[in-house]
């Protein structure tokens, strides 16, 4: 390989034949005379333009479309020469590093020397050894394409925003379960919204049995072993839910709040006597409407419950987390829209709850299409504030852009899953920690189950990870009608 | 004659390259593919104004083709390094089928140029001609020398090989230059003639002039395809004309090209030959499909040229060094050489 160009932070490096090099791999280019190496990810592979190459291909295919038929007496042997050089390429990269006496800096203001730098195929785990990403809580993603394993830190996901992301059936829930077992492994507090009821099975391994995790991961199902009770919520938290899930208008809003103080006062606080006060409450007739509607909403939801002993697993699932770490499995399957909102008010408004009090130190919470039961406000409030109380959220989706902006900026790291869509490329290209060129470039040729994995948990150095198989039962299948010719 | 794989162009290919002395060569500046084609100074011709009506006849017969080129790859401290190619094509059974040799790459220098051109001459040419056509060539010359003695070794292998066929050179008939020895055109002519093949040598370009004008451009208001006879050219000694020469004009753009048909064969069958090549070869400016790709394969694309440098490189371990190329040092824009686009 040769040094060609180098304009800006972009390495153009012509490469021959014989030299095997794709995309995400990493060059080292050294400068024996400098003491100083850059590192370079190689972002595209293209043909290196030569002259007469469009002559060369045009006239083997004159008669009618076919090649045309023929002998070529070559007693010099020169057309491996001209293949040679009609195959040379031009391999696109981009600095990641400088290396100078084993120490990295992000640096790419230098020039080595065209004619005496070598280049060359950097292997992943010197990479990583140089990055220094192994750390002493290891979470192994899966195998490089050099065969190595990638192995991050799991604090490199504690205080973090992470986004997992790519399109469907890449493999994005089976890393957020990967990531989300090893973090139970280290005796961490994990909530997760799981939207289509498949994480509910991951204490059970491939062949039916009970795995180490099993006795960790909590599953509450809302209406069935998840309720709560009047007089275990906070007024701030069922605002919350009466306001951003059941939109309730502030003027009933503030007739709310004193039917429930005088509830409070006489130590009343039930579904019954709530629906009582509500209809003997002097108040105006639409406000009154607005507050039946709402509580009916509630009642009907069958998550409010009046019975205190069904009512307290949630906190009860975060303590025995807190001492041995779990995953709390919040099962949104069968539940509506509405329902579901209000299910994650109160999961949310519990989880400040703990957080503030220091019942907990801090949780991971794995958020899958957050888009269908997050309100607007809460994604500024989870990337900010929650931050501050210990909520460090992972969000899981196909759909890049239901995510803002703000986020995508703000995320510590993206594990991107192939996507082809331009525009979906272009939302995730907005992260802060990457540059859009690379996440163009690879992400679309990211086979199924590889992920590129970007930012603080591979020191910035985007590494392609084939992510490792789990002995957990799968729940994530798509239901299919024609089963038996899918098989085939 | 020697009419199997023309191993003399490999040895004396491998033998002048081993023998680079100083092993730096200068990249070449000015890639000029040379394709040969000898023009007479104008002389006084005239131009039948009556065009010869032409019908294609479909009647299937073999239609041939051999074209070669040569190209400066570098130059050396003690001459140069070129390249030689030849291609061969005949359109059998609606298909174009060829026969391409070489590149063959010679490092020619004043001290080998005679024994390169001689030893070739006598290898492929076992006849003696006039003494004044073995003269030896200066060294810029050589490559053509070289590529001339592998054309007409192709053509001598078409005519012995095709039978009832339309031979296609490219050029015209024109000999008894220092490259083509009219002996050996002739010979060449008779073997075509002895199978019943016509020999028919398309020219690109053309310097005869007919009252000023070219003879390619004096076309006549009626509808192609047809020929123009000419007549009273009369080159002067030594070089010799083998063929008539006709303006063919072949299909509906405005182009026409020289042609020359072998004068031995009966004006009637000349007619006719052309009338066979129209009905067995595909036509676009009027220039016959057969040659072009004879043209096409022999002629070195920049890619191939990069390729030699780098097998001349690799392979007998000539330094290349790029020097600066004086009329771009001096003259900048306005030097010769670039194309500035």
């Amino acid at each position: 390989m040769k040094l060609y160009r180098k304009e800006g932070n972009i390495l153009q490096v012509l490469n021959f034949p014989n030299e095997t090099v794709e995309k995400g791999d990493y060059l080292l280019v050294e400068d024996a005379e400098a003491r100083k190496a850059l590192i370079a990810q190689v972002i595209d592979v293209q043909f290196a333009s030569m002259p007469g190459v469009l002559e060369e291909l045009l006239r083997s295919l004159p008669d009618g479309g076919e090649l045309l038929q023929g002998e070529d007496v070559d007693p010099l042997e020169i057309a491996p020469h001209i293949t040679y050089i009609q195959d040379a390429g031009l391999v696109l990269c981009k600095i990641r590093a400088t290396v100078e006496n084993d120490n990295l800096s992000p640096s790419s203001s230098w020039l080595p020397s065209r004619s005496q730098s070598t280049i060359r195929r950097l292997p992943l785990p010197t990479l990583l050894k140089l990055a220094k990403v192994e750390g002493k809580l290891p979470i192994i993603l899966g195998s490089t394409k050099d065969s190595s394993l990638l192995t991050i830190d799991a604090s490199s996901l504690d205080g973090r925003l992470n986004i997992i992301t790519g399109k469907k059936e890449t493999g994005k829930s089976h890393l957020s379960k990967l990531l989300m077992v090893n973090l139970v492994g280290y005796k961490a507090t994990v909530v997760v919204f799981d939207l289509n009821g498949e994480y509910h099975s991951l204490g059970i391994s491939k062949d039916g049995k009970r795995n180490a995790i099993y006795d960790k991961i909590h599953v509450l199902t809302p209406g069935q072993n998840f309720k709560i009770a009047l007089k275990q919520i906070n007024l701030h938290v069922l605002l919350g839910i009466l306001i951003h899930a059941l939109h309730l208008p502030g003027t009933s809003a503030r007739e709310f709040r004193r039917i429930w103080q005088s509830l409070k006062e006489r130590d009343n606080l039930t579904l019954h006597e709530l629906g009582e006060t509500i209809r003997n409450w002097n108040c105006n007739q639409h406000v009154r409407d607005a507050l039946f509607s709402r509580y009916h909403s509630l009642v009907n939801s069958g998550f409010v419950t009046d019975n205190i002993a069904e009512a307290n697993l949630l906190e009860e699932c975060l303590l025995k987390s807190k001492e041995h770490g779990g995953a709390v499995i919040v099962n949104l399957r069968n539940t509506g829209s509405i329902d579901r909102q209000i299910v994650v008010e109160y999961v949310l408004g519990k989880l400040v709850e703990s957080l503030t009090s220091w019942k907990l130190k801090a949780t991971f919470l794995f958020a899958e299409e957050a888009h269908l039961y997050l309100r607007e406000t809460y994604w500024d409030d989870i990337v900010t504030r929650m931050r501050h109380f210990g909520i460090f959220t992972t969000f899981i989706t196909n759909q890049p852009d239901t995510i803002r902006d703000n986020i995508y900026r703000q995320a510590d790291n993206i594990f991107l899953f192939n996507f082809t869509n331009e525009h979906d490329l272009d939302v995730v290209s907005r992260a802060a920690r990457v540059d859009a060129e690379t996440v163009r470039s690879i992400a679309r040729d990211l086979p199924p189950h590889h992920c590129l994995a970007l930012g603080k948990a591979v020191r910035d150095f985007p590494i392609v990870v084939k992510v490792k198989a789990m002995d957990v039962k799968t729940m994530g299948e798509t239901r299919l009608f024609f089963t038996d010719t899918a098989s085939d | 004659m020697d009419t199997t794989l023309p191993h003399q162009f490999v040895e004396l290919s491998l033998n002048s390259l081993k023998h680079i002395q100083n092993p730096s060569f200068q990249l070449n500046q000015q890639n000029i593919q040379h394709a040969f084609n000898y023009e007479e100074p104008p002389q006084t011709l005239r131009l039948n104004p009556k065009p010869i009506l032409l019908k294609p006849t479909y009647a299937e017969s073999i239609v041939s083709a051999v074209d070669t080129s040569t190209i400066k790859i570098g130059d050396t401290s003690t001459g140069m390094v070129i390249a030689v190619r030849g291609a061969s094509v005949w359109k059998q059974n609606k298909h174009y089928r060829y026969t391409r040799l070489g590149p063959f790459i010679y490092h020619i220098t004043e001290e080998n140029k005679n024994y390169v051109c001689n030893v070739l001459e006598r290898t492929y040419f076992s006849a003696q001609y006039e003494p004044n056509h073995q003269a030896a060539p200066n060294l810029l010359q050589v490559p053509t020398r070289i590529a001339n003695i592998l054309e007409r070794w192709l053509q001598t292998m078409l005519s012995k090989t095709i039978v009832n066929g339309l031979i296609l050179f490219d050029g015209s008939l024109t000999s008894g230059t220092a490259d083509t020895p009219s002996q050996r055109m002739r010979e060449i002519l008779a073997n075509a003639r002895t199978r019943g093949n016509i020999v028919l040598a398309f020219s690109k370009m053309t310097t005869l002039r007919v009252n000023g004008h070219l003879i390619t451009d004096s076309l006549p208001q009626h509808k192609p395809p047809y020929l123009l006879e000419a007549d009273g050219f009369r080159p002067k000694p030594p070089i010799v004309l083998l063929g008539n020469i006709y303006v063919a004009r072949l299909t509906k753009e405005k182009y026409a090209f020289r042609v020359d048909i072998d004068k031995e064969v009966p004006p009637e069958s000349r007619i006719e030959a052309v009338q066979q090549l129209l009905g067995n070869d595909v036509f676009a400016q009027s220039y016959p499909e057969t040659l072009r790709l004879a043209h096409i394969l022999c002629t070195f694309t920049a890619n191939e040229v990069l390729a030699m440098q780098h097998f001349v490189t690799r392979r007998f371990g000539v330094q290349i060094i790029n020097r600066p190329d004086m009329h771009r040092l001096l003259f900048g824009p306005f030097g010769r050489g670039e194309i500035y686009s």
